[in-house]
């Protein structure tokens, strides 16, 4: 199910990459907002004066926002991940299949199920399909953070900002 | 760590001597360690465990590569960057960004607050201890990780040195213009690297973390930049809601 179900966004992601050409200028923006950031973080020296450095790498962002809309639904099948620190339990015992053994990093704020399907123009109607992209999310909706994520929930439906778009993921609890 | 030592040798061998490399090891060369944990790389990590509790007040900043894991075994990077304003025991400011996200948070030694600028959202949770005290709890109630969180642990009984198996000196090396000295450790199913900075101001510049509960070890690369003479103000450790901002409830971990 889970395989056909991601053969079907393959075929529609698909058609979204060749009619979505114009988006492309916007990942690229992004990743030179990334490169910016980081640059100002490199720079820093051990005892250094990198305070006005601290400016630049959190400042010099550029507001491009990130457009995930033309990437794999491959890419969110995710079954582990780096970690970042030496020294929490959780790491020393790594259990994969726990509910933090995947994607509860600082750096990680991929949702397991955020699916690229489809932008439709209109606010999302009831049971929305996992993985769909919507452009607003309805007024009912609560905003709530889960895990240092912030959610939408609406009724049985979740969303997760992304950019200026939400996308339909799995309910996180 | 047999096979290791093996591997060491022939390279100890290959860059001493390029064209007899026939020839048999000369006696007496890289004799065999008597123990996985070599003491002195464990001395390294307290003195810099010790070192780091000494600082009051500092800003660091982490450019970090990590990697996901794809159900087919294929690895994915992704990177990150944090900043820290810091004084201890107790305030600390945190703006994270990734991709798809930027964050803040902000700790003033009695509230924790959660901000994300993006959609002017913000949750608080009231909360009295050290700043080690908010990792544990941060982690444990809400599956919240806070960034470089071993620079608050190191030096304090929160990481144990006694659970490493294995630690070794791998030489020193340059990170940035600073020489380093270069450790090399592992811990259950955790290899992990540290590149301290040579000198009397013992910090570490670089951290290689890498998974092995995945054969796919997927490793994360956090760079590390420091000033220890910050010009940050205290009222950086003070949420104010800005203008439009919501606060949103945060939901402690379920546990499944």
């Amino acid at each position: 199910m889970k395989r056909s179900f991601g053969k079907l966004i393959l075929a529609s992601l698909a058609a979204l990459v060749l009619a979505s050409f114009a988006m492309a200028p916007f990942a690229e923006a992004a990743a030179g907002g990334g490169r910016g950031g980081g640059g100002g973080a490199r720079a820093g020296a051990s005892g250094g004066g990198a305070g006005a450095r601290a400016a630049a790498g959190g400042g010099a962002r550029q507001n491009a926002q990130v457009n995930n809309s033309r990437a794999d639904a491959r890419t969110n099948n995710v079954r582990s991940t780096s970690v970042n620190n030496v020294n929490v339990e959780r790491n020393v015992n790594v259990d994969v299949e726990g509910h933090r053994g995947c994607c509860g990093g600082w750096d990680n704020d991929y949702h397991p199920v955020a699916t690229a399907a489809a932008v439709t123009g209109a606010v999302a109607v009831t049971s929305a399909v996992v993985g769909s992209i919507v452009r607003s999310v309805p007024p009912s909706c609560v905003p709530v953070n889960y895990g240092g994520m912030v959610y939408q929930q609406c009724g049985s439906t979740w969303y997760q900002p992304q950019g200026s778009q939400y996308v339909v993921v799995n309910p996180p609890y | 760590m047999v096979r290791q030592i093996r591997v060491l040798n022939l390279l100890a061998i290959l860059l001493a001597a390029p064209s007899t490399y026939a020839q048999t090891p000369p006696a007496g060369a890289a004799p065999a360690a008597a123990s996985a944990v070599d003491q002195a790389s464990i001395q390294a990590l307290k003195d810099m465990g010790a070192f780091l509790q000494t600082l009051k007040r500092f800003w660091v900043s982490t450019e970090l590569t990590g990697e996901r894991v794809l159900a087919d075994g294929q690895k994915l990077q992704h990177t990150a960057t944090a900043n820290m304003d810091v004084e201890r025991p107790n305030k600390l400011r945190a703006l994270m960004h990734s991709a798809r996200s930027e964050r803040e948070l902000i700790y003033d030694g009695k509230t924790v607050t959660l901000y994300t600028p993006a959609q002017k959202y913000y949750s608080t949770v009231e909360f009295v201890d050290t700043i080690g005290g908010l990792i544990n709890r941060l982690e444990e109630r809400f599956g919240v990780e806070l960034p470089l969180s071993d620079l608050f642990l190191w030096g304090t009984p929160a990481a144990p040195l006694d659970k490493i198996e294995s630690a070794m000196n791998a030489g020193q090396d340059f990170v940035g213009d600073d020489l380093c000295d270069h450790y090399a450790f592992r811990q259950g199913k955790i290899d992990w690297q540290v590149w301290i900075t040579t000198g009397s101001k013992p910090l570490p510049r670089k951290i290689v973390i890498t998974n092995r509960a995945d054969e796919a070890r997927p490793q994360s690369v956090s760079m590390i930049s420091w000033n220890l003479k910050p010009t940050f103000k205290d009222s950086v450790f003070k949420f104010t809601p800005p203008k439009g901002a919501t606060k949103i409830e945060i939901v402690p971990l379920k546990t499944k």
